[in-house]
């Protein structure tokens, strides 16, 4: 034991005094915390933000109905979407004012409502971007209700049966966690769940293959039949990982307690973002949680690719099928934000290999139940458990050996090996 | 008592006998020479004394214990592949070395700069072993394989690779350790080293055990009435005397073996009348060279 903690110390200390860990630690945070702060500005600022758009009311009645639709309000008191008159005959005849006006942004947008829109409905957009999807449909949806209402109270309908009919759909999305309830935009949701994903899978096939390159360097260096003469393979193999791992442990350790900083530091010098911020510190528990839960499931399978390899090149094409592991799951996981409700996915974040990415996806996106993030946890603890067991036994084998790659035949010769 | 026994230790690869059925002993204090040509099984027996292989069959029994885990930092081992940390500072490296054999941080500092100091590497303790020569590379490995002090030192082979002056230095330390009652076991293919450097030798070949014991035991008991020659000049009628049975001629130098009860001084009475210009007459043993030859040729018969 004392022997593991040496080798933990040796592969620790070779593994933090490098440049690349440093820039990667510093530079994560700073990533972090652009990530998790920027889009939530920008929603704070955008959502924060008057609208104001220049009506060309060639139907003469649409602004009243337009305004009563558009009713609702900013945190200022200010209204969201406001309109302003722009006479028909005005706009045609300097409708070059009207475009400097857009450009220097007094206006964000001009509607122009046709005079026959009743009889077909189409209306002209012009702004400086076409982009603000969210908003150009709201005032799709707006408008129509408008028309809509229009047509029905000419076909003689009493004009409270017509708001009854035509009432706009409201949608607030709101998130459980513990119980609290929160308001959240999807957008954002899908945001902050794949930068997560990114860093975890990232991380995951980092430490791996550094992993598997210590083996190597260890094999090609001969220096593993000195250490075998001090102890043995199993405590060699963990004594790796665990060092390896504890760096990156020390890595995302910093950059958790920086992106609390920065949620903090946010949170009172921003008022109103900490709506937008879904990085909660239950959060971060379990991105450190399912990182070392895919670090210890990932990192033991490339130890034992690195055992069976001679070279880096034997390492290109063995390691394929781990890194496969890694890959297939990342792949889902983009399913699995657009739907984490779903059974394959409730399946999968229990198989292991998935769970770290999969799981964490619903902890992030829908709050599974406990008993489903504990089941997880359980299994993969299991499956890591039988994973060191396997690595360990074609480690111990595999680090003498030099030359020929083994075929799986001899692999699975040397798991039964005495 | 013995430091080290191996007691009939076999192992397979497949239908590769590699080893097979070895048994030898080493006394305390004593340098043993594992000696056989190339493939002939001694990394593989060497490898079976640290556990890094276990046999299929066989007992080991090192300072009176079977194999433990505890053992391996009693034991000093080089193997012959030599193997160190590039990026690694000398001095950390060979400080992890002795923590690894369970030494005091400290204390394995302070060894590694007495070793460091003793072998002229001092200068460059703090340097990384990349940026040394090999020859540099090779002292540093040796240092490892003893700095912390072990019962048994078994190195593989440790001479490989050394200048004649290096060659001396380690035999020297190998020596001083002898004398400081550790045992040593020596693998080499080279002979005149063993023979100089061992108490008792054990040859193998293809695995099996041709020959073992002290090192004069076997010369007496291989020793043919045999001459070795230095001369100038044409040697023709040296292949022409009745009592020589056979002669190794390398142009300048000649083995000669007499018939066994031939009189070496009859030899001599010859030469001294031949014209033949005689630098060096020696009555020797069987040199363990010879010896080793002949039984590897023997044993493949």
């Amino acid at each position: 034991m004392k022997k593991i903690l040496k080798i933990i110390k040796r592969e620790f200390l070779t593994k933090v005094i490098t440049r690349g860990f440093l820039i990667a630690t510093i530079l994560g945070p700073v990533l972090i915390i652009g990530i998790m702060l920027l889009p939530a500005y920008f929603m704070t600022v955008s959502s924060e933000t008057p609208v104001t758009i220049g009506l060309v009311d060639q139907a003469s009645d649409f602004k009243e109905k337009l305004d009563d639709i558009f009713s609702d309000t900013l945190k200022s008191g200010a209204q969201r979407i406001s309109f302003v008159t722009i006479f028909p005959m005005e706009y045609s005849a300097e409708s070059e004012k009207y475009k400097k006006l857009l450009e220097e942004g007094t206006l964000n947008a001009i509607l122009i409502i046709p005079q026959d829109i009743l009889e077909f409905p189409s209306v002209t957009y012009i702004a400086r971007t076409v982009s603000d999807l969210e908003l150009m449909q709201r005032l799709k949806n707006g408008l129509s209700i408008v028309i809509n209402r229009e047509q029905l109270r000419r076909a003689g309908l009493d004009p409270d049966q017509i708001n009854k009919m035509t009432r706009d759909v409201s949608i607030q999305s709101i998130k459980i966690e513990r119980g609290e309830e929160k308001e959240r935009g999807f957008d954002q949701e899908y945001m902050s769940a794949l930068i997560f994903l990114v860093i975890l899978y990232m991380t995951i096939i980092v430490y791996g293959s550094s992993i598997m390159r210590s083996v190597i360097e260890e094999k090609t260096s001969r220096i593993i039949e000195v250490l075998l003469s001090s102890t043995n393979s199993f405590q060699l193999m963990m004594g790796k990982l665990l060092g390896v791992g504890s760096v990156g442990l020390v890595q995302y350790v910093i950059w958790g307690v920086m992106a609390l900083l920065a949620f903090m530091i946010a949170t009172t010098s921003i008022p109103g973002i900490s709506d937008y911020i879904s990085v909660s510190p239950s959060l971060i528990f379990y991105f450190i949680l399912f990182f070392i839960i895919g670090y210890f499931t990932f990192s033991t399978l490339y130890a034992a690719v690195g055992a069976l390899c001679s070279d880096m090149q034997d390492a290109q094409s063995l390691s394929t099928p781990v890194t496969l592991l890694v890959v297939l799951p990342f792949m889902i996981s983009f399913m699995v934000i657009r739907d984490p409700t779903t059974d394959i996915a409730r399946i999968l974040s229990l198989v292991p290999f998935f769970t770290p990415l999969i799981m964490f996806l619903r902890i992030l996106l829908i709050h599974p139940p406990a008993w489903e993030i504990g089941l997880s946890i359980f299994i993969n603890v299991l499956t890591i458990v039988g994973i060191i067991w396997l690595a360990g036994r074609i480690y111990r084998v595999g680090i003498l050996m030099y030359g020929k790659r083994p075929t799986i035949p001899e692999i699975l010769k040397w798991i039964q090996y005495r | 008592m013995n430091s080290l026994i191996l007691d009939r230790i076999s192992k397979s690869y497949n239908t590769f006998r590699a080893v097979d059925r070895v048994s030898f002993a080493i006394g305390d204090g004593q340098l043993f020479g594992l000696l056989g040509p190339n493939g002939a099984g001694k990394t593989t027996t060497m490898r079976m004394i640290m556990n890094i292989i276990v046999p299929d069959s066989g007992k080991i029994v090192i300072l009176g214990q079977s194999f433990r885990e505890s053992l391996k930092n009693k034991i000093g081992y080089l193997p012959e592949e030599r193997g160190l940390y590039p990026k690694m500072k000398l001095v950390s490296h060979l400080q992890f070395l002795g923590e690894m054999k369970g030494m005091e941080a400290a204390k394995a500092k302070k060894k590694a700069y007495e070793w460091l100091e003793r072998f002229q590497l001092g200068k460059w303790a703090g340097d990384r072993i990349q940026n040394l020569s090999k020859g540099m590379q090779q002292k540093v490995q040796f240092i490892g394989a003893v700095i912390h002090s072990p019962e048994l030192l078994i190195v593989d082979e440790p001479f490989a690779g050394l200048d004649p002056i290096n060659t001396r230095f380690l035999k020297d330390i190998l020596l001083e350790m002898k004398k400081a009652g550790k045992s040593i076991l020596l693998s080499t293919h080279l002979m005149d080293q063993a023979e100089k450097l061992c108490d008792s030798i054990c040859l193998i070949n293809k695995g099996q055990v041709l020959l073992r014991g002290e090192i004069n035991q076997i010369k007496q008991k291989y020793s043919y009435n045999s001459v070795l020659l230095e001369y100038q000049g044409d040697s023709d009628f040296v292949h022409r005397i009745p009592f020589v049975r056979k002669i190794d001629d390398y142009g300048n130098f000649m083995e000669l073996r007499l018939d066994e009860d031939a009189d070496p001084q009859e030899l001599f009475k010859l030469l001294a009348g031949s014209g033949l210009i005689i630098k060096k007459f020696e009555i020797s043993d069987a040199s363990l060279n010879e010896i080793f030859i002949e039984q590897v040729k023997g044993s493949e018969k």
